[in-house]
């Protein structure tokens, strides 16, 4: 062959070059998270408790309900289907009324269950679009699949939270009521009657028996993610085709809250045992208000009404569009350019840019049920002194961290639980704490107090703080952490960075100190998450932090149910964790809703994170 | 020349065959797996034992030694079934052909984009060399060389959210089903890889216009009396244009297989996005397949780019 000459030394430079050049773009993706981390997201951890509600935090105006949502209409359910008051915006709940939910027949307004738009003269027909990242791995939801935000819409559990009282509230759903013994162990459900399942089958008591027992009882290959949730599940049982009976070994406050979350979504019989117990590969049919109509990918749901839906006065939109939006600010511009008329959490400057368009958009501040935190290393030198570990939580200043994230996401003083807990420390009490305080100068001076008593006088040195190589996280707080220790503790260390993916090998691992990371209660009520954090031995123990004290004050927070007595028992544990510090907390966050205001029919300010169903919502345009 | 295209073609196979060892073997070799998606993911949520691992790894069949894994993959692309996601299960082959008109139209675009630009620049530079339009043109060049592309997008989309409340869609629109939002989804895009490009090929079009213009047979057209613009037409350009044409071809590809970070900058849901998907997920069939599909794109162009040479200069024959 002949050719140029110039040509053929551009060729092969050039080939060397684009060949490189996506190797190590390929090799760059490959180091890269899946997404920007937040805690909390929401197909993941469960959707929160029925008592909690947003508490005053130092976040900007934002956090005001831009728009209390109009009283509700003479078509919406009367009180007793949307018991609290959706006129006002979120407030502390009192608490949750799980136990009062007497069977009344399926579908009539008034019904337990029974909802309707909050706002007048419901609209039928029309689109909604919703902009948020809705890949998964698989389908499974009880196998870590998902995406439970999207695929909620198409299944029921037996109760959930009130949509229309900004989830305030644990209302039945496939049950139509429940009766819990009077020692708090057995639930006893009477299930909805005509619920039909998407391929026409009927919904029964053998549907609730097949999707627990897979749960609690896992056939061999399948992961069964929530099996430790629902580890005081002793049986569930069938006493006839339309009663279910679930049997605990010992009482739980926040069972009923539990079933609420993604968790207690109910599978049909007949999808399991087709599909040989494995839904990773399957979209099952569901008893929801939407059907499944196209997923593309990485790319789109589109879930269209469901013409059989038991309650026939919903939903009142046609179809329900799910964008993919990873990234915070594309879901933010998303709305702002009108590709999609709602999103449960932007980024902080498309939030802003939606306050200022308060005409036609709607913005939210909720508490979420993740936080940033750092674990230490329990079982290595010198952090297996709990001396040690607490003089770097009273040196570690929480406000500079906040300064240092400020951009990305919005953070809240808190301790070991989500301010969205109705037991949660209010924050002017947080920042009264020592750790927590603005004035650092008593803490630091009782920190190095901490350290010479530890034989430490000198200071630590060689500490290797390990963290994800990508997320915000990892990018900010974790150098900002290392600089506030050196500066108020002179503490030496090196940053380690790792891919995500290999993260929880190199916890379990155990070469490092302190490791900066993101956490996701299962519910707002810590006490599952505590367990599963701080127990001796438990999975997510990534710190090895061990306590046999702390274990006996678990077990009994565990099984107790009276709410004054928790409350107690949580301040005194978190009081305890402070003196222990297994963690340093940073804060828990916030998330931020966006709506256009043409969305109706249901609250848009809530007090929990939930991404789930919105049957009542309509569209006013 | 059929004979040439076809020994091309054979010796393609061989650099196809290393382009599927490499990408198998660096899955293997990088640390994580699909398992550990979950894992990394749901710390705080969702923990694992090393006996749930080991159960739902072997369920896959990531258990099997890696040389079947590996005869297992290439035996269903022979078949021409490139098989389905580790996790969910749809056909990879429906997930490229939907993506792929996309970026395929971006990087043509930006193709064509760029040599909208950096032809007459490079041409006009050249012509004019060292006067204050060469000197302009080159600091433009160097500016649009140096900008990131996906630094652009972001300007893009800044500009367009705050003054237009406008961005490029999010969603697949295909030219057949609606040209307007098509564009509109794929123009921004397009100028942010365009740009760049552009710049590069004004550089390759000034130094080769300037080689050319050397040549004995310009001297000898204009010696006949042939005018500047004539000349430039006529004898410069299409000599000129052997490097360019390099270039885009190899550029081509290049954008086909890379523009992984506009793609992700503007939203754009084409291949280079599900290759990030499917490395987040560790969707290791997916990511190979890509893989695949990337180097049969580059093998492909760089044969096309081979014999467009002599169709642009006749005195190369391929034999």
């Amino acid at each position: 062959m002949s050719t140029d000459r110039h040509a053929t030394r551009i060729t092969r430079r050039l080939m060397l070059g684009q060949t490189l050049g996506f190797s190590a773009a390929l090799l760059a993706a490959c180091t890269q998270a899946p997404a920007p981390s937040k805690p909390a997201e929401p197909a993941k951890p469960a959707a929160p408790a029925p008592t909690t509600a947003p508490v005053p935090t130092a976040a900007p105006a934002a956090a005001k309900p831009t728009e209390a949502p109009p009283p509700a209409s003479g078509q919406a359910a009367p009180a007793a289907a949307a018991p609290a008051k959706p006129a006002e915006a979120p407030k502390p709940a009192e608490a949750a009324k799980p136990t009062a939910a007497p069977a009344q027949a399926a579908a009539k307004p008034g019904a337990p269950g029974v909802l309707r738009s909050t706002d007048p003269n419901p609209k039928r027909g029309g689109k909604a679009t919703f902009a948020f990242s809705v890949t998964t791995n698989h389908f499974d939801i009880h196998q870590a699949g998902g995406p439970a935000a999207v695929l909620w819409h198409t299944y029921n559990n037996l109760v959930r939270l009130d949509p229309t009282d900004g989830l305030k509230t644990i209302i039945p759903d496939l049950a139509e009521s429940y009766e819990i013994s009077g020692n708090g162990t057995i639930y006893t459900f009477k299930l909805r009657q005509g619920v039909k399942w998407h391929d026409g089958t009927d919904f029964t008591a053998d549907d609730i028996l097949a999707t627990f027992n897979r749960i609690i009882k896992p056939p061999d290959g399948m992961v069964s993610a929530f099996k430790p949730r629902f580890g005081a599940l002793k049986s569930v049982e069938a006493p006839d085709k339309m009663t279910v009976k679930m049997t605990l070994t010992e009482p739980r406050a926040y069972f009923l809250e539990l079933l609420t979350t993604e968790s207690g979504m109910v599978y049909s019989k007949k999808s399991l045992d087709e599909n040989n117990q494995d839904l990773r590969k399957v979209i099952a049919p569901g008893t929801g208000a939407y059907i499944l109509k196209e997923h593309k990918v990485g790319e789109r749901w589109l879930l269209e009404k469901n013409p059989n839906y038991w309650d026939k006065e919903l939903p009142y939109i046609d179809s329900l569009e799910f964008i993919h939006a990873p990234q915070w600010s594309d879901r933010g511009t998303a709305i702002l350019s009108n590709q999609a008329d709602i999103s449960w959490n932007v980024s902080k400057e498309t939030y802003e840019e939606g306050q200022k368009r308060g005409n036609e958009i709607g913005t939210f501040m909720v508490p979420g049920a993740g936080a940033y935190q750092i674990y230490f290393n329990c079982a290595k030198k010198p952090f297996d002194d709990a001396r040690v570990r607490r003089a770097c939580h009273l040196a570690l200043s929480r406000q500079d961290l906040f300064e240092a994230f400020k951009t990305q996401e919005p953070l809240n003083y808190t301790r070991y639980m989500s301010h969205g807990f109705e037991f949660a420390m209010s924050p002017d009490d947080v920042l009264k704490q020592p750790g927590y305080r603005a004035d650092k100068k008593e803490d630091i001076e009782q920190a190095k107090k901490l350290l010479a008593e530890a034989g430490l006088a000198d200071g630590l040195k060689n500490v290797v703080i390990l963290t994800a190589s990508v997320g915000p996280h990892a990018q900010t707080l974790t150098p900002a952490t290392q600089a506030i220790l050196k500066q108020n503790l002179g503490v030496e260390s090196t940053i380690k960075a790792v891919e995500r993916a290999v993260l929880n090998d190199e916890l379990r691992g155990g070469q490092w100190d302190l490791s900066l990371n993101t956490i996701g209660m299962p519910l707002y009520d810590p006490t599952l998450g505590w367990i599963d954090y701080f127990q001796t031995g438990a999975a997510n123990n990534l710190g090895k932090y061990s306590n046999p004290k702390f274990d006996e004050m678990l077990k009994q927070l565990d099984s107790e149910q009276d709410p004054s007595k928790r409350k107690t028992m949580f301040r005194e544990m978190e009081d305890f964790l402070d003196q222990e510090s297994p963690w340093m907390t940073i804060g828990f966050t916030s998330h931020l809703h966006m709506w256009k205001k043409y969305l109706k029919g249901m609250p848009f300010e809530r007090v929990r994170l939930s991404w789930g169903k919105t049957e009542t919502m309509w569209v006013d345009k | 020349m059929h004979l040439y295209i076809l020994r091309r073609l054979l010796i393609a196979i061989p650099t196809l065959i290393g382009v599927t060892l490499l990408i198998f073997a660096a899955m293997r070799v990088l640390p994580g797996d699909p398992f550990a998606t979950i894992e990394g993911e749901s710390i705080g949520t969702i923990q694992l034992t090393p006996e749930q691992i080991a159960k739902a790894r072997a369920s896959l069949g990531l258990d099997r030694p890696y040389h079947v894994q590996y005869l297992a993959w290439i035996g269903d692309v022979l078949k021409g079934n490139l098989g389905t996601s580790f996790w969910r299960g749809e056909p990879l082959s429906e997930l490229i052909l939907r993506r792929a008109p996309i970026t395929i139209q971006i990087a043509l675009m930006a193709v064509l984009l760029s040599w909208i630009i950096g032809l007459p620049v490079g041409m006009l530079s050249a012509t004019r060399r060292n006067t204050w339009l060469d000197y302009l043109s080159r600091t433009f060049v160097t500016l649009f060389q140096a900008i990131p592309s996906f630094f652009l997008g972001m300007l893009v989309i800044l500009i367009g959210i705050l003054y237009f409340s406008w961005r490029p869609s999010l969603t697949i629109v295909y030219f057949w089903d609606d040209p307007y939002k098509n564009l509109e989804m794929t123009i921004g895009p397009a100028m942010a890889l365009g740009l760049g490009l552009g710049a590069f090929i004004a550089r390759i079009a000034r130094s080769s216009t300037l080689e050319v213009l050397g040549e004995d047979y310009v001297r000898t057209a204009r010696a006949k009396g042939l005018g500047d613009r004539w000349i430039l037409i006529r004898h410069v350009l299409k000599n000129a244009l052997l490097p360019v044409v390099t270039v885009s071809g190899l550029a081509l590809g290049g954008l086909i297989g890379g523009s992984v970070a506009v793609e992700r900058a503007f939203g754009v849901p084409g291949l280079g996005l599900a290759l990030v998907m499917a490395v987040a997920e560790r969707d290791w069939m997916l990511i190979q397949n890509l893989a695949l599909f990337y180097g049969l794109v580059f093998v492909l162009v760089n044969l096309l780019v081979d014999v467009s040479y002599a169709w642009i200069d006749p005195r190369i024959r391929y034999g």
